[in-house]
């Protein structure tokens, strides 16, 4: 479009400029503050993290729900992606639309909305009790099983939104050609399917993982100060103890366990192809 | 054309700016709670006294706390209201100043025990609350402490988290009721431990308890009585308790900050806020429990407040000292034995 590459890198200086200071800058200083004991560089802060029992705990429970969401949503949004494309284009768009009214409506009313849903007199324990599958309501809330809940409803319209993307990009005599040549559905999914909509599964992916690890609200509400994960521990050792150096070491790891993920899911579906 | 205009508007807005400049500012740092009803009885009634502006910050008590030491040379707010161990804190890290209390017209009207808390008149109480705990009397009795661990509350209770200003005042409770009141709060912190799975949750917020009673997710919880209101609407039957071992509570204090650019206008608020009228107002809205001992009230409003001077004489406050250099160790220890 510009005739000269100087003029086009100078006119994205400024924005550039300031995405640096703005942006850039204090997360290093943020991150720095970390890896600081006394004026010194060190891992200190990191050693005595990862050697207190809680900090393990609260570092393994966020990974597992964060993986436990992403593959249930991966799932069921599979699931849901594949009904919606074979829909007429208008009844697709209604679908999309209901899929995608969550995402405006606030997590925090969201979150409180499942409160009311699973909590002792709330729908869910109701059925069960009338049901009989249970005599006394149970005790769901501030669990790891509600902010599994909590996760998995708030970021599943995003995966189902990149798989439906994805699948509409695939061709779809694709299906009917492996099921004339005698595939089963499992195997129609997982040599077709799967491998030509690997891109909205590693967008989809990288969204809900990394917003499992770093929703806040959600494990706040849900879990309480009984079930912490590294978000709501970060807030704790920031407003309680004014610790920012564990503060630093937790944004770190969370930094960390991003790009790893989205590498990983990256370097997975790239897998694929070379075979 | 547009010169003009743009030189007139540049004109107006300094002179409005200026204008502003004129008026006296005094900067107030509070709880977050009840701020609609606050503005209504105590700010906008002494902002047309003062003929000043009353600049309101909220926050819990660390971060104002940090603003307060990060702006120390230069200090942004006035007055402050804290938690007796804050006040101690502050003291103890240069960040306030001895109140002069023949400025205060009010003074001698306060309680004994709010008149100089923490010693050196480096605060003075504004108001009092008891915790005990609230329960649902058609479901279960409590007559001590110990009934939060009974068997029939297992799984229907909740408990604050030591980081809560209720923390450690239930806990100190606890420890006098086990026979073991040791300041590190050992024993009683190792039977929560023990119990951990039958609470349901280690609540942060007092307003997170209005909610979980409502749906009957809980029928017990050590809250302070300033929450009282929003139980005693509820249309489920719940009572006070008045444990064997004694409620305990707590003072929260005015402090003046060193360096404070408005102080005449500070006294003058102090002064206002601890007189018999708005100590009354803020007792007849249910907010605050007042210190001034002049202040009369209905039975019916006096009864949701920590209200009369035997009441007050009887709480069982943990020592300021105690909490302050404990803290650490009371978190260190929560998290390890209770954290999850």
């Amino acid at each position: 479009m510009f005739q000269n590459r100087a003029e086009s890198l100078a006119l994205t200086l400024p924005a550039a400029l300031f995405a640096a200071v703005v942006f850039i800058v204090p997360v290093l200083i943020l991150l720095s503050e970390g890896l600081r004991t006394g004026g010194s560089w060190s891992l200190a802060h990191y050693a005595s993290f990862f050697s207190t029992p809680l900090n393990l705990t609260v570092f393994i429970r966020t990974l597992k729900l964060g993986v436990l969401v992403t593959v249930a949503a991966a799932v069921i949004g599979y699931a849901a992606a594949l009904c919606i494309v074979n829909l007429s284009s208008r009844n697709r768009g209604r679908m999309v639309g209901l899929i995608v009214l969550p995402l405006m409506i606030s997590p925090v009313a969201r979150t409180y909305a499942w409160i009311v849903i699973l909590g002792r007199t709330g729908i869910v324990n109701q059925a069960l009790t009338s049901v009989g599958l249970t005599d006394a309501p149970l005790r769901i809330l501030f669990s790891e099983t509600a902010i599994f809940i909590g996760l998995l409803q708030l970021f599943m319209p995003l995966m189902i939104i990149s798989l439906v993307s994805a699948l509409e990009n695939m061709p779809r005599d694709a299906i009917s050609a492996a099921r004339v040549l005698g595939a089963n559905w499992l195997q129609v999914f997982w040599k077709v399917i799967l491998p030509l909509t690997k891109e909205g599964l590693v967008i989809g992916g990288t969204l809900v993982f990394t917003g499992s690890l770093t929703a806040y609200i959600t494990p706040a509400i849900l879990g309480g100060s009984k079930v912490l994960m590294l978000e709501t521990l970060l807030y704790q050792r920031v407003t309680i103890a004014n610790d920012f150096a564990s503060a630093s070491v937790i944004a770190m790891i969370l930094i960390v366990m991003s790009f790893s993920a989205n590498l990983l899911l990256k370097r997975l579906a790239t897998a694929r192809a070379k075979r | 054309m547009k010169k003009i205009l743009l030189a007139s508007s540049t004109a107006l807005l300094l002179v409005a700016s200026s204008a502003q400049a004129q008026e006296r500012k005094l900067v107030i740092s509070v709880y977050g709670f009840a701020q609609d009803a606050f503005k209504t009885i105590l700010y906008d009634p002494f902002e047309a006294k003062c003929g000043c502006k009353v600049v309101v910050e909220t926050g819990n008590s660390v971060e104002r706390l940090a603003k307060l030491e990060a702006n120390k040379e230069n200090p942004v707010i006035d007055m402050a209201v804290v938690a007796t161990p804050d006040a101690l804190a502050a003291t103890r890290a240069n960040l306030i100043e001895p109140i002069d209390v023949s400025k205060l017209s009010n003074y001698e009207k306060l309680y004994d025990i709010a008149k100089d808390p923490i010693g050196g008149h480096m605060s003075v109480g504004y108001t009092f609350y008891a915790t005990s705990i609230v329960y649902r009397s058609d479901k279960v009795t409590i007559n001590s402490w110990n009934d939060l661990f009974s068997k029939e509350l297992a799984g229907h209770v909740a408990f604050p988290n030591v980081t809560t200003n209720q923390g450690p005042p239930t806990l100190y409770m606890i420890g006098k009721a086990m026979g073991k009141n040791t300041p590190d709060l050992k024993a009683p912190i190792e039977k929560v431990a023990e119990h951990k799975d039958d609470f349901v949750t280690f609540y942060v917020r007092s307003s997170q308890l209005t909610q979980l009673m409502q749906q009957e997710e809980i029928w017990a919880a050590p809250i302070g009585r300033f929450a009282w209101e929003g139980f005693a609407k509820m249309d489920l039957p719940i009572k006070w308790a008045t444990p064997k071992e004694g409620q305990t509570g707590g003072m929260n204090v005015m402090i003046l900050v060193k360096g404070a650019k408005n102080k005449d206008l500070a006294y003058q608020f102090m002064d206002f806020w601890l007189s018999t009228e708005i100590q009354t107002k803020l007792a007849e809205r249910l907010i605050d429990s007042p210190a001034n001992k002049e202040v009369k009230l209905p039975a019916a409003v006096a009864e949701n407040l920590t209200y009369g001077e035997d009441l007050v004489k009887s709480l069982d406050l943990q020592p300021a000292e105690a909490i302050l250099d404990n803290r650490e160790s009371w978190l260190s220890q929560w998290n390890a034995k209770v954290g999850q």
